[in-house]
């Protein structure tokens, strides 16, 4: 698993936001993370596997370890849909 | 289209900076009150690129490829600036700008051909579609641009910009203070019209980020009456209790 080139986390006044770093892309609607998705975001990009991610969850949050894998697993699924994942 | 083109090569003085434009038509008819005779080095250079734009959209003439494409490359070579562009028609009144912001068919050009009915000669049409910003010494101003949209509704000055508001179409008039992730994704929609070329939009989230800590931002439903313009003037001039 790992993120498609191209695209880079930047704050907008508090918010974290996907953007492009392609010129040639285009924003496909605005894609913006919460707290949550800004670290798994940043764990795949240091190429964290699915285990890594539900890792970062748990060292950052007070939940069981089933509620952080659903969460892995809905976030990952997000970036599937939205393209930004290598297959 | 017939013989060559007469491209005319000129300086002009756009948002403060100097910019040399290649062009023709249209576009070097609606740049012509920015005609400059400075011989500073230009900060911006523009060639004429309508090829490239006529091909992909074979149904637009020439003069409006040149058009579009000019403009591309001048927002775009703005955010080198402190500056970028917001997809707005931007009006000034009592020497600050106010900047009324919304996707394509909202209605921002009938809000503030409100705003001229409402307080006529007191309003200035800055630019009906594609304000510069830019941040000179900490404060932010809009500009009047060649590039204005459908119409040549702008005019060759700057003003501080007083807010910037998100237009949506309602029933009753009403306006609050807009922020987070909502006021983002709409302000970032809004920054860059490019479809062709490409903006740079790490660059668009880095101004956008000083641009909305300096600058307040408004979600405004309206209507067409008289009291629409009469409340967003009150509320973002700081009138409002």
């Amino acid at each position: 698993m790992k993120l498609k080139n191209g695209f880079v986390l930047r704050e907008v006044a508090g918010s974290t936001v996907v953007v492009p770093t392609d010129a040639a892309l285009n924003l496909n609607g605005m894609i913006t993370l919460n707290e949550t998705g800004k670290i798994l975001w940043t764990a795949l990009t240091d190429g964290a596997d699915t285990d890594a991610l539900v890792a970062a969850l748990l060292a950052k949050y007070e939940v069981d370890e089933a509620t952080a894998r659903e969460g892995v697993n809905a976030f990952v699924d997000g970036l599937r849909k939205h393209g930004f994942l290598e297959e | 289209m017939t013989g060559v083109l007469d491209l005319q090569k000129n300086l002009y003085r756009v948002a403060d900076l100097t910019v040399e434009m290649e062009t023709f038509g249209r576009t070097l008819a609606q740049a012509q009150p920015y005609r400059t005779d400075s011989s500073s080095p230009a900060d911006i250079v523009i060639r004429s690129a309508w090829q490239g734009l006529k091909e992909k959209q074979p149904h637009l003439s020439p003069e409006e490829c040149e058009y579009l494409t000019t403009g591309w490359s001048f927002y775009n070579q703005l955010l080198d600036f402190d500056g970028m562009m917001l997809h707005a028609s931007a009006v000034v009144m009592d020497g600050r700008a106010y900047l009324f912001s919304a996707p394509c068919g909202t209605g921002k050009s009938t809000h503030t051909s409100i705003w001229q009915r409402v307080f006529g000669d007191k309003v200035i049409m800055l630019n009906d579609d594609k304000p510069a910003l830019r941040r000179i010494d900490g404060t932010w101003y809009a500009y009047g641009t060649p590039w204005s949209g459908k119409y040549d509704y702008n005019t060759n000055m700057r003003a501080p910009i007083a807010g910037i508001c998100l237009l949506a179409r309602g029933t009753v008039n009403k306006i609050a203070p807009f922020g987070g992730v909502p006021a983002v994704c709409a302000l970032m929609e809004q920054t860059s019209r490019s479809r062709n070329g490409g903006p740079n939009w790490a660059k668009i989230a880095a101004q956008l980020d000083v641009l909305m800590r300096d600058v307040p931002v408004w979600l405004m439903e309206c209507n067409m009456d008289d009291e629409a313009a009469i409340l967003s003037h009150k509320v973002m001039s700081g009138k409002a209790e």
